[in-house]
């Protein structure tokens, strides 16, 4: 019987079941792509996005996006942006290589910071947006932004403290520890030079050479008395290198106490401070009012900024070289998908061009001319070659918002990574806020609000200033929960008697370190006022504080002054006692070698002795 | 359920079909490509294709579908780290990136450690598993097999009608 390799009668079977696949993947594929897209988009961006429908069209290589709402990561109430419809034109090229490359974004009918009919998920899990979320929530708590504390001085309670409590004892203690294993190893240290046994070998040399008369010694003795003291000497020379390298030693350890001690000093200043937020002392130093009023309210606005610079980071690194993220979630284990970009090729992502240009007319006061611009914005900067640029631009008088101007640019070309926004916002309605720590609320109105950010070399500069000013500012105290006290009424009076406000806060440092000074115009104002009022029974409180803490901490501090004193002096003693004693016995031998070799006929040269 | 009676159903019977072990074998090696690799994937449906175009058992591919999807789910760290280990080598990058910049190869998910980890292992089992297949299907025939044929649960699950339908496909 012949062997058939095919099986022909499948063919039919086989083709009725691709093409039940077919009409599957028609019927099936917007639906999919809907949700596909919701699922990624909030994924990568680490926050909701909701779809209301997805249209392909494979003929054209576009697709339409209707309803589309991206929430707000931080405020889950509130869209950061809405549109009613996005259509995307696609290359046809670049998708047969699986790659997404918009050639055209159009965009209509799009809003912003508008609330959401039910709040956005919060993210949750081990994806990267999260995780940056995350880490710019920790970001926000490196910031040591003061409370303003305006409780009267009469309520100020008893100073209870405990000497656990200071860092001061914590660090003065952990000092007398390493004092006394300094002091230990610096015994050793002189135990090992053994320089004793080597000045009294050389003594004894010295003395029995004295007694003797070289020329009673012949050529030989005198050549054997002479290798004697050379030896001596290089013993000697090697002890005073031992003497040399202990005395280094021992100036490391008395350079470490020294520090130890200084920063002794700062633990008892924080410590003071400590003690003072105990006492919960009015604040009237103008630099601490103006953090305490609007620093929780400026970093709001650069962690929003750092969240999206750290996402940029992500999903556009600079070069060519593999790139690694997780794989698609099924019920196998996902792996890790590798890109591999090459020159000249189209990268995975990459939006050339997105236009907006439209107008919102009536009485509606977002209306007005909008235009936008986003360009070059790619998975893979290295191969688009230029940096992404996002622009967006409005004017439109008389509206709630006058002015709307927004500059972005990604640049990830090289490792050099710089990321910048500015924007700038005139004649808009300054949303209010609460002021931390008092019962106040401010309404800033109508003003203008800047705000520019610069994010340089993966995070090592970091740079932003935020600034808002209005002259139309009004003062709310809220007075449902509680009276305010004295202080409180002082301070409201002084700033509800201002109309105008400019508050300039600005970030500098790094992602890691990072500075917050915040001034504004009320600074002085209210410090001056705190000033008169309470600031000589503010300074009695102070001293009160500072007092505490100096006498818990003095009989820790003091003997341990004394203790490495004492072993800065004794160790430079004994070093230099050493060093006397060598030098000492090396003149003495000196003095013998000069003595024998004088009895010498002349032209006999000695051996050079190498020290 | 039904989809798994008929399952069990062409299983039980290509271990008694007119095939010869060396296609039930043949089978069994494709149809483990299937359970050891993620399935959603577009060389699946290249292997899907062989096994109803080839004069393979159809079922011994199914047996070997069943047969191997635990096993891929065990070996998937495995595959995740030999995947890597291919995909991160310097001497194949230029292969990679040819690929990846290829119209339709990047739709086969290779760049997956996953993937190719497991598509590479499967290719390398493929001999091994004929063979061991073969072995035991033909042990299986020469020792329990008539006995197995003799039974009522045996006969019970010929006598369905779905069975003309699996003849179609039977070699």
């Amino acid at each position: 019987m012949k062997f058939q390799i095919f099986r022909w009668k499948a063919i039919g079977p086989l083709l009725l079941f691709l093409a039940i696949i077919g009409i599957l993947v028609w019927i099936f594929a917007e639906p999919v792509a809907k949700d596909t897209t919701e699922e990624a988009s909030t994924e990568l961006l680490g926050t909701q996005v909701d779809l209301g429908k997805l249209d392909l069209f494979p003929r054209q290589a576009a697709v339409d996006l209707r309803a589309l709402q991206i929430a707000d990561p931080f405020v889950l109430t509130r869209n950061l942006l809405e549109a009613d419809e996005i259509h995307l034109k696609l290359n046809p090229a670049a998708l047969a290589e699986k790659k997404i490359v918009i050639e055209q974004l159009n965009l209509q009918g799009m809003r912003f910071g508008t609330t959401r009919k039910t709040p956005a998920r919060p993210q949750k899990g081990d994806g990267f947006a999260p995780q940056v979320y995350r880490s710019v929530q920790e970001w926000t708590n490196q910031f040591n932004v003061p409370l303003l504390s305006l409780t009267p001085i009469d309520t100020v309670r008893q100073l209870v403290l405990n000497p656990g409590q200071l860092t001061t004892v914590r660090e003065a203690q952990a000092l007398t520890a390493r004092t006394d294993s300094i002091r230990q190893a610096m015994e050793q240290g002189f135990q090992q030079l053994k320089i004793a046994a080597t000045v009294d070998s050389a003594r004894q040399l010295a003395e029995r050479l004295s007694a003797t008369d070289p020329k009673k010694l012949g050529l030989d003795g005198t050549r054997q008395a002479i290798e004697s003291v050379r030896q001596t000497l290089k013993a000697i020379g090697d002890a005073k290198q031992r003497v040399q390298g202990l005395e280094r030693n021992v100036n490391g350890g008395v350079q470490l106490l020294g520090q130890g001690l200084r920063s002794l000093e700062q633990a008892r200043a924080k410590d003071f401070a400590f003690a003072r937020s105990l006492l919960k002392l009015p604040t009237f130093a103008a630099p601490d009012i103006g953090s305490a009023f609007f620093g929780k309210v400026s970093i709001e606005r650069f962690k929003q900024a750092l969240y999206w610079a750290e996402l940029a980071q992500k999903y556009m690194p600079p070069g060519l070289l593999p790139h690694p993220a997780p794989g698609p979630k099924r019920l196998r284990a996902a792996g890790s998908t590798i890109e591999f970009p090459k020159v000249k090729e189209f990268p995975r992502f990459l939006l050339e061009q997105g236009r907006l240009d439209f107008s919102i007319g009536g009485g509606s006061v977002v209306h007005g001319n909008y235009a936008a611009t986003v360009r070059g914005l790619t998975s893979t900067p290295a191969l688009y070659g230029r940096p992404a640029v996002v622009s967006a631009h409005r004017r439109a008088a008389g509206s709630a918002i006058a002015a709307i101007d927004v500059d972005a640019v990604i640049n990830h070309l090289s490792a050099r990574t710089h990321d910048s926004a500015n924007a700038r916002l005139q004649g808009v309605k300054l949303p209010s806020f609460d002021l931390p720590g008092v019962p106040f609320r401010v309404a800033p109105g109508i003003g203008s609000s800047s705000l520019t950010f610069s994010l340089r070399n993966g995070g090592a500069e970091l740079s932003g200033r935020w600034a808002i000013q209005s002259n139309q500012v009004s003062w709310v105290a809220d007075t449902g929960s509680r009276q305010l006290n004295d202080l409180e009424r002082v301070v409201f009076r002084v700033v509800s008697g201002l109309k105008e406000l400019q508050v300039v806060a600005e970030v500098t440092g790094s992602v890691k370190a990072p500075k917050l000074a915040v001034s504004s115009n009320l600074d002085q104002a209210v410090s001056q006022r705190l000033k008169a009022v309470v600031g000589e029974e503010v300074a009695k409180a102070e001293r009160l504080a500072r007092a505490k803490v100096d006498s818990l901490v003095a009989d820790k501090v003091e003997p341990l002054k004394k203790q490495i004193a004492s072993v800065q002096g004794e160790a430079t003693q004994r070093i230099q006692s050493e060093k006397k004693r060598l030098d000492e016995v090396e003149a003495q031998l000196n003095a013998e070698l000069k003595r024998l070799t004088g009895g010498l006929a002349p032209g006999i040269e000695l051996p050079k002795i190498k020290l | 359920m039904l989809a798994l009676l008929k399952l069990i159903q062409s299983i039980i019977k290509t271990l008694h079909s007119a095939g010869t072990p060396g296609q039930v074998a043949a089978g069994m090696a494709l149809g483990s490509a299937l359970g050891l690799t993620p399935l959603m994937n577009l060389h699946n449906l290249v292997i899907f294709s062989f096994l109803v175009l080839l004069n393979v058992s159809f079922g011994g591919g199914m047996l070997g579908w069943m047969l191997f999807v635990p096993v891929g789910f065990l070996l998937d760290p495995i595959f995740d780290s030999f995947g890597l280990r291919l995909l991160t080598s310097a001497s194949l990058r230029p292969l990679w990136t040819q690929w990846s910049n290829t119209p339709l190869l990047p739709y086969t998910n290779f760049n997956n450690t996953v993937v190719l980890g497991s598509f590479v292992a499967w290719l390398v089992l493929a001999i091994p598993i004929f063979f061991a297949a073969r072995y035991g299907v033909a042990k299986y025939r020469a020792t329990l097999g008539e006995r197995v044929r003799q039974s009522r649960f045996y006969k019970a699950v010929t006598a369905s009608q779905v069975y003309n339908w699996y003849k179609m496909f039977r070699p």
